[in-house]
This record gives structure tokens, sequence and C-alpha cells, in this order.
């Protein structure tokens, strides 16, 4: 087996499952184009196909070097320790990965079950807004009670899950609590310069964006979120 | 005389006019200010501004655009010297020293150069433009066809590939997703959807704003997190101490070379300033003699680096105006300025909007030249962003590249793509893969494919067309050449690991 390891091995063969995919749904839209005799498809499954060749070259030169870096020069300048930093964490284990792939799913659930059990109930909206904020109550609790096991899974999965909510609580509810958050989990806990830090930059991006850009940001769908929202641009502008 | 007087015709046009000195003001100071913040861009700024633009004239619209190329180029120099965060692709190498020696303390010294080279750089590529502008031109109108621009596209891609990922293979796989990622949406020749996966947003392309911002500001955020979590993260040591005049002169041999290579890089359109500064880095770690101390915070590699990204803005101009092609994203907005004026860059603009022409090229000029005076006041009060605990700066990068996503096209959407990118980028780079490479592959890759179809159109399927248009048949060779060193490298040169304790499986 030379120098592979299974993390080797597994990255290997996502790849070749990822080329395996792509390669399979590119008959979706293999179709001819009468003026182009190559098609629709030519160019991505060229792209696969040396995406195939580039992971089976990358996993014969772990089997000869494992973990060596390139010899160029500027390859190595772009190491930013973040792999280093990786190691160091013991955040290449099988739990780590599944705790923050566990914790990354919370903003896709937000994003589709509402609707799938909205659907199946025939529900109108006032009933899918009602059940987009008991799911969204019941995914921040979830999220709070997982985010203090596994602190980097949940910086990853804070904004995800931001962004996910924008739409129906829109940015200017929102974004006072995912100051405080992200402040949080960057290991800062005193509460007065957690305060004042969020005012500050919220006042800023208000003043700037707001007030004098005039960006359009959104307001978000449900109530007390919309109201919140609007009131906030007619006091602003 | 001519490229003489009708710049000063073009100065004396800017300078009369108080509209268009309020908004060559605006532009020179917002340039600035968006490259230098962390966690927004140029592009944000442009982004937010372009929908305003229909209310100006074309002359002004343009003319924004460009002096925000010059002073933004520069700006996000800052960023990737002060955070290791590239404003934009073109100062991805400027981090490689710039970041270094910020953690030895040298930021304020790096930070300087990177002010002085950027206008010399820019300065003395808007000279040759305005000087050669008619005769480049000509050339290139009737020496680019789409062959040669793919095989431009090419090349450009295989030497991107062997720079900037951990193994040349991990640099491939990097721009291989950029390019699959531009495969999405609607193919360019048929309009035949591509991995829509049925969702209405996919039929549009993922736009390169979100994904930018999610690989480079977002993904630094999620690897400073992790730093932080495991006690590695080290805040950046502050130090302003400009170079001398001894240390720029000593380095005076970089800014030619630079200069040289950023003006030919930057008229090729399509590539422009990303490969500019990346060539500018590379043949100046090639020809030094202590090729080992580049990344690890030589002040050459910053001089060269934003030497030729600069220099490439004024050449990338050349392109946009003469062939309607992009050189890069900014240039890709202009693009959209022409269109929402009724009008189309090309060939025809250099006839029928010489004015627009030269009021543009004289802004830049004063633009690169303003670098000097506003770049040093600006950088003293920037660098004190670096006494910002990381744990309140963080909250304000993400909620600014939130707005700049979302400005874009208004959608939410966009917002999650960015923040996804910036998942993605956190686990590939930790992985050893480039998000410089993805960005690329991303840009290129449309300009790539639909090169590619007309060129096999224009040589009617056949492959032997391109032996015999030169200029194509070059790049490829060069570009085969490049790969076929880097595949040699790969298996030949690699330097065998250290001894480990883990056991192989």
């Amino acid at each position: 087996m030379g120098n592979l390891r299974t993390g080797h091995l597994v990255e290997g063969a996502l790849w070749l499952t990822l080329c395996l995919f792509l390669y399979h749904y590119s008959f979706e839209f293999d179709r001819s184009i009468e003026i182009y005799k190559f098609g629709a498809s030519a160019w991505p499954r060229t792209i696969i196909l040396l995406m195939a060749i580039a992971a089976i070259g990358q996993l014969l030169h772990h089997w000869k070097y494992g973990d060596a870096t390139s010899s160029n020069l500027i390859s190595a300048a772009m190491d930013d320790g973040s792999e280093e930093a990786a190691h160091e964490a013991h955040h290449e284990s099988l739990r780590w990965y599944l705790s923050t792939f566990a914790l990354l799913c919370i903003p896709f659930v937000y994003m589709r079950v509402p609707d799938w059990i909205a659907g199946w109930m025939n529900a109108g909206s006032t009933t899918l807004h009602i059940l987009r904020l008991v799911i969204a109550a019941i995914l921040i609790g979830v999220f709070i009670s997982q985010a203090r096991r596994n602190m980097v899974g949940a910086i990853l999965t804070l904004p995800l899950f931001f962004a996910a909510l924008l739409e129906d609580m829109g940015f200017y509810s929102l974004a006072p609590f995912f100051i405080l958050g992200v402040m949080y989990l960057f290991h800062e806990s005193r509460p007065k310069p957690m305060i004042a830090i969020m005012a500050l930059i919220y006042g800023l991006l208000m003043l700037l964006f707001v007030k004098v850009l005039f960006v359009g940001l959104p307001v978000g769908n449900i109530h007390p979120f919309y109201d919140i929202g609007s009131w906030v641009v007619t006091v602003l502008q | 005389m001519d490229a003489f007087s009708n710049f000063l015709t073009g100065t004396i046009t800017l300078f009369s006019d108080p509209l268009g000195i309020a908004i060559f003001i605006g532009g020179v100071l917002g340039g600035m200010l968006f490259g230098a913040i962390p966690g927004v861009s140029m592009l944000t700024l442009a982004a937010i501004l372009l929908p305003f633009t229909a209310h100006l004239s074309a002359e002004h619209g343009i003319m924004l655009f460009s002096v925000i190329y010059c002073t933004g180029v520069y700006g996000g120099a800052i960023t990737a010297i002060l955070f290791n965060i590239p404003g934009a692709p073109e100062n991805a190498p400027t981090a490689f020293d710039g970041y270094p020696m910020t953690q030895k303390g040298q930021a304020g010294k790096a930070v300087g150069a990177a002010v002085m080279c950027s206008a010399i750089g820019g300065t003395v590529s808007c000279i040759i433009m305005m000087l050669a502008t008619a005769a480049i031109a000509d050339w290139a109108i009737s020496a680019f066809g789409p062959p040669e621009i793919f095989a431009l596209v090419f090349f450009g891609l295989a030497v991107a590939a062997s720079v900037g990922a951990k193994t040349f293979w991990k640099g491939w796989l990097s721009i291989l997703i950029g390019l699959m990622v531009a495969v999405v949406g609607l193919d360019p020749v048929g309009g035949i959807a591509r991995y829509d996966f049925e969702m209405p947003y996919l039929l549009a392309g993922i736009h390169f704003i979100p994904t930018i911002l999610g690989f480079f500001a977002v993904s630094e955020i999620f690897v400073q997190a992790e730093k932080k979590a495991t006690g590695a993260f080290v805040a950046p040591k502050i130090g302003v101490e400009f170079p001398s005049l001894k240390e720029l002169l000593a380095h005076k041999v970089a800014v030619v070379r630079s200069i040289f290579i950023g003006f030919f890089c930057g008229i090729l359109p399509g590539i422009g300033a990303t490969l500019a500064a990346f060539m500018g880095y590379n043949e100046a770690v090639r020809w030094s003699k202590k090729p080992e101390e580049f990344g690890k915070g030589k002040l050459e590699g910053v001089i060269s680096s934003e030497t030729a990204n600069n220099a490439a803005t004024g050449a990338a101009m050349i392109p946009l105006l003469a062939l309607g092609l992009p050189g890069g994203a900014l240039t890709a907005m202009m693009v959209g300025v022409f269109q929402m004026h009724d009008m189309e860059p090309g060939p025809l603009v250099f006839i029928n909007s010489a004015d627009l022409v030269w009021v543009v090229f004289a802004a830049m000029f004063f633009a690169n030249l303003s670098i000097i005076f506003i770049g040093f006041l600006e950088t003293k009060t920037i660098i004190n962003l670096l006494r910002i605990p990381f744990q309140f700066l963080a909250p304000m990068i993400l909620l600014l590249a939130t707005v700049g996503a979302y400005a874009v096209r208004g959608l939410t959407i966009d917002v999650v793509v960015m923040f996804l990118a910036g998942v993605i980028g956190f686990f590939l780079r930790r992985s050893g893969y480039s998000v410089a490479g993805i960005v690329l592959g991303l840009i290129l890759g449309k300009i790539g494919e639909q090169t590619f179809a007309q060129a096999m159109q224009m040589l009617h399927f056949e492959w032997s067309g391109f032996f015999h248009r030169p200029i194509a048949l070059g790049l490829l060779v060069i570009g085969f050449a490049t790969l076929a060193g880097s595949i040699y490298g790969a298996f030949f040169k690699t330097k065998p690991p250290p001894p480990t304790s883990e056991t192989p499986a």
C-alpha cells in the first residue's frame, strides 16, 4: 500500500464517486445541437475525465510520497497552516466529521422540511409560517445544545443557518443575534463588550447600507419579523 | 503627439466636470476602502454600484468602474498582507509573502511596498497603454480570434494549476472544480440546461461574486475559528515602517520585470491581472539567488506581485474596449455598464466614443498616481484594524460579505451559496487544495467553453485548424509543455515524506 493512509483512500473514493455521479447526471442533458456536433455534454464530460485522471494521479502521489508537498515554492507558500490546525485539534476523526455533518444538516432541514410538511398537510400560507417558526425554534434549540460540543462545526453551521432563515425572518431582525452568536463561538463571553460591539456593528451597517447606499436588504416574510424589518427601513430612510 | 493631445483633452474633460471629479474621487476612495476592508472587495462595491450606474452617463459609469479597478487592486493587497484575505484573485500571490511579513511585525513595510509598486506599475502601464493603444488594438483585433483566446485560456489554466495547491494534482483538481461549477446553467451554444437539478435558480448559473466571497473571505474566518479553537491562532504583530528608497531601488529589476509581465498578461483577454500577479511572483522566485526565502516574508514577493497586477489594470482595458472581452470579474461588470447604456464594448468604441476612451484612460492614470498620496495616508489608518480582536472583526466581515452577496441580485439563495462555498473552501483548504484555483477556473470556464465552441465551428470541427494559426499553436504548445513539466515534477521531483510514526493503511 506504499504510503497510503485511510484518509487518502477516502479522499480518492470521494473524487471518483463525484466523477461517476456527474457523468451519470450528464445523460440528462446529452442532447445534440444542430450547429455544434459535440453537443452540450462534451465539455463537462471532458472536465469529468480530467478530474478522474487527476484524482487517480493524486492517489498515486499519496501512494508514492504520502503527504509530501510539491517541490513548487509557490505551493509551499500557499500553506496557511489550516491543515496543521485541523490535525492539532483532532478534527480529522470520523466522529468529528459526523458531528459536523449533522450540524451542517440543520440549515437544510429548515429549507426543506416545513414545505414538505405543509405540502403533506395541504396547508395554507399562515399554517406554513407557523410551521416555519416552530421548526426554526426546534432547530435553534438543537443547534445551541450541540454547539458547545463542536465549536468549529457550529461556526461552520451558524452562517448557513443565518442565510437559511434570512428569507423568512429578515436581515434586520436576525443580524444582532448572528453577531452575538459569532462572537460567542469565537470564545467571547463577556456580556458588556458583546452587546456594545453588536450595537456598533449593527449601527454601522445600517448607516452605511440602509441610510447612505439605500441597499434593499431582506425584511422577512413572517410576522413579527417583517414588521420589525419594515420599521427599521422606514425609520432610517 | 496624438496620444498626448488626446490625453490632455481627456484630462480637461475629466477635471472640468464637477460631477466627473466627484465620481473620480468617490471611486478612488471607495476602491481603496472596499479593497482594504476584510470580507468585502472592490467587486462588492462594484456590484452594489452597478444598478446605480444606469443613472449616470456611459462615460461616468465606465470611468467610475475603471478608477475602482485601479485603486481596488491596490486596496486588495492590504487585506492580503494584513489578514491573508486577498481582496481579489490578483492579490493572492501578494499574500504569499505579505502575510508572513505581517506575522513577523513588518506589515507596514509590506503595505508601503505595495503602495509604491502598485502606483508605479499602474502608472507606467497607463502610459504604455496610451502610447500604444491604437497599434495594440489593431494587432489584437486581427490576431486574436476564438482559437487564440481558447488557447490563451488553456495556457493560463495550465500555469495556474501548477501553483497554489499542495501538489500539482490538487492544483488541477481545484481548477477542475471551478470549471465544473462554471458548467452549471445554460450551455453557451444551444441553451440546454446542465446540472440545474430542476432548480430555477441554477438555470442562470452560479454567480461568481458569492462564490469568490465564500471561497476567500468566509473560508478564512472558518480557518481562523479552527486556529482559535486549537490555540493556533496568532494575532498578527503590528508595525508601521515603510520601506526606504534604498530598499525599493534594490528591487528595481523586479519592478521593471513585473511591469513587462503585468502589461503583457493584462493585455491577454480573459486572464489579465490574476495571471500577471502569479507570473510576476513566479518569475521573481525563478530569478532569485535565494528562492528558498520566498513564502517566508520576502519583500521582493510583495513588490513583484503588486507591480505586476497593477501593471495589468491598464492593459486589461484593451481587450475589453477593443474586443469586448473582459479580463476578469470587474471588467466583466463593465460590460454590464456598457449594456445598460445600449452600447457594446468592441472596436467601434474607439471610433464612435473616442472621448469616452480617453476620459477613462486619463482617470486611470490619475487614479494610479493618487494611490501614492492617498494610499500612504489610508494605510496608516487601516493598519490599526489589526488592533481589533478577531472575535469582533469576524461578525463584521461575515455581515459585510452577506450584504455584498445579496446586493448582486437581491437573492437570499446567493447568501446561502456564499456560505456553502465558504464551508467547501474550508474543507478544501485544510486538505491542501487551492481556492484561488477554483475561482480562476470558475471565471475562465465560461470564456473557455464559449471560445472553444466558436473556434471549432470556425475551424469546421478540424483539430488541425489550430496548426495553421501560429499564435494559438504557440500558446497550446507552451501550455502543454507547462503541463508536462508539472507532471514530471509531480512524479520525480517531489521530496519524499519525513518518517512518521503513523501506520500506513
